[in-house]
């Protein structure tokens, strides 16, 4: 008798087991089938985040563009800038960029440096032109910021290092001027994560290549401020923000290897002297 | 989603009390709790291990309320950390995630009406068994 019961139990108790398992099973899969459903709408249009990503960009890049503009002296050498700009409009053919969104600017200034602002600025100093050897490797420069502002590296940086609700606070008007200054600061001194160089350096190669520009100057250029790393000269801000120039120079030389192609420099080499006589009486 | 079932005995007065307690434990707690979801689970897990010596009916529960909460741990952690991530990374907000939010509040808002109809069953001594947890408890609580 006590045998029969002890029996029925165990019975008992398996059927429950079964069903538990049976119904833990479909409650999961009933989790995973409703969140499957629900990702195939596209729920950032339906509420419109990149319309409000895009617009915090735009008034964060006004708002440090404002910031620049005061502390820093933008060069407006017609020359100059139509010569830069002829660079970077000839990346973007080649490379089915937006031109209108890269605003390109030069600032005098003796710092070897160059960094992307929110909502597509590109600013370059005097110093950065004036150190390189050769149109190739500034334009190996550019391709590197554009495409820090194309992969979206800038936004990412500024969320990782101010946060989220500190970028929006700053947009919707509570805005303190030190909190701004010290972002900007962050953006033209302070290095992206080693694996966004990375990643820009690869798109800078990709643009290179795709432009008919050699890559090579631009791991040259990487080679030789590494060099001059050394001598730990002050103004060598763009080598400081981008670490291991060596190794980078290495892998841009590497990962250009076998893509060679009959390449041409986008500015001619007198309109290049020019620029750089033009820099030099200024 | 919930069944009434007969439970082996008639549950007194004090017992249907304790029994609805448990639930309603989870409910205050879970409006608390909405930012940090453990602490669901913790209101629910002091709750339960008050009662653990309580008439089997009370037991059992507690036992229900508290596994209901551990699932719900799971589901809300994910999605908390997710925001975290996406707040304080570099990690963008994606159609994936805006649909787990909404998977995680349907799933959070049966759970919670479900929640309010047993502490109101249980308070009358109607024995309330959940879908997968029922059986759950019925394997875990022993008589």
């Amino acid at each position: 008798m006590v045998v029969l019961w002890k029996s029925n139990q165990f019975n008992l108790q398996s059927v429950i087991m079964k069903k538990s398992i049976l119904q833990g099973i479909a409650t999961i899969v009933l989790f995973f089938a409703t969140w499957f459903a629900l990702m195939q709408i596209d729920w950032i249009s339906v509420f419109k985040v990149q319309k409000v990503k895009d617009k915090t960009e735009e008034k964060l890049g006004d708002l440090f563009w404002e910031v620049i503009q005061k502390n820093e002296v933008e060069n407006k050498n017609p020359f100059i800038v139509k010569s830069i700009d002829s660079i970077v409009s000839a990346l973007c053919v080649a490379n089915d960029i937006d031109r209108d969104f890269i605003k390109v600017h030069v600032f005098t200034k003796d710092d070897v440096n160059a960094f992307a602002v929110p909502n597509g600025h590109l600013i370059i100093y005097s110093g950065l032109i004036q150190s390189a050897d050769n149109p190739e490797e500034l334009t190996g420069v550019i391709g590197h910021e554009m495409a820090h502002i194309q992969l979206n590296h800038v936004m990412k940086k500024l969320v990782k290092e101010v946060g989220l609700s500190a970028l929006i606070t700053m947009t919707t008007g509570n805005r303190g001027s030190e909190i701004l200054k010290e972002t900007t600061k962050k953006l033209s001194s302070s290095a992206f994560d080693r694996n966004f160089e990375k990643e820009a350096d690869i798109q800078a190669v990709d643009y290179l290549i795709k432009a008919n520009v050699n890559p090579a100057p631009f791991a040259d250029f990487l080679y030789k401020l590494a060099q001059n790393e050394s001598q730990a000269s002050e103004y060598l801000t763009w080598i400081s923000t981008h670490p291991d120039s060596k190794e980078r120079s290495e892998y841009i030389l590497k990962y250009s290897k076998g893509k060679a192609k009959k390449f041409k420099s986008i500015i001619a080499p007198r309109t290049w002297e020019k620029i750089i006589d033009e820099l030099d009486k200024q | 989603m919930t069944t009434t079932k007969k439970f082996h005995y008639e549950p007194g007065e004090h017992e249907a009390e304790k029994a609805s307690n448990s639930y309603l434990m989870s409910l205050i707690a879970f409006i608390a709790g909405l930012p940090l979801p453990i602490v669901n689970l913790i209101a629910t897990l002091i709750f339960y291990l008050g009662n653990r010596k309580g008439t089997y009916f009370v037991r059992w529960h507690c036992t229900q309320a508290l596994l209901s909460q551990l699932s719900m741990l799971f589901v809300n952690s994910f999605g908390f950390w997710w925001t975290v991530s996406i707040l304080f990374t570099d990690e963008m907000m994606s159609s994936n995630y805006i649909a787990y939010l909404f998977t995680a509040l349907i799933f959070n808002l049966i759970e919670f009406i479900a929640t309010i109809h047993t502490a109101i069953q249980t308070r009358k001594g109607i024995h309330v068994e959940w879908w997968f947890y029922g059986s759950l408890t019925n394997l875990i609580c022993k008589a």
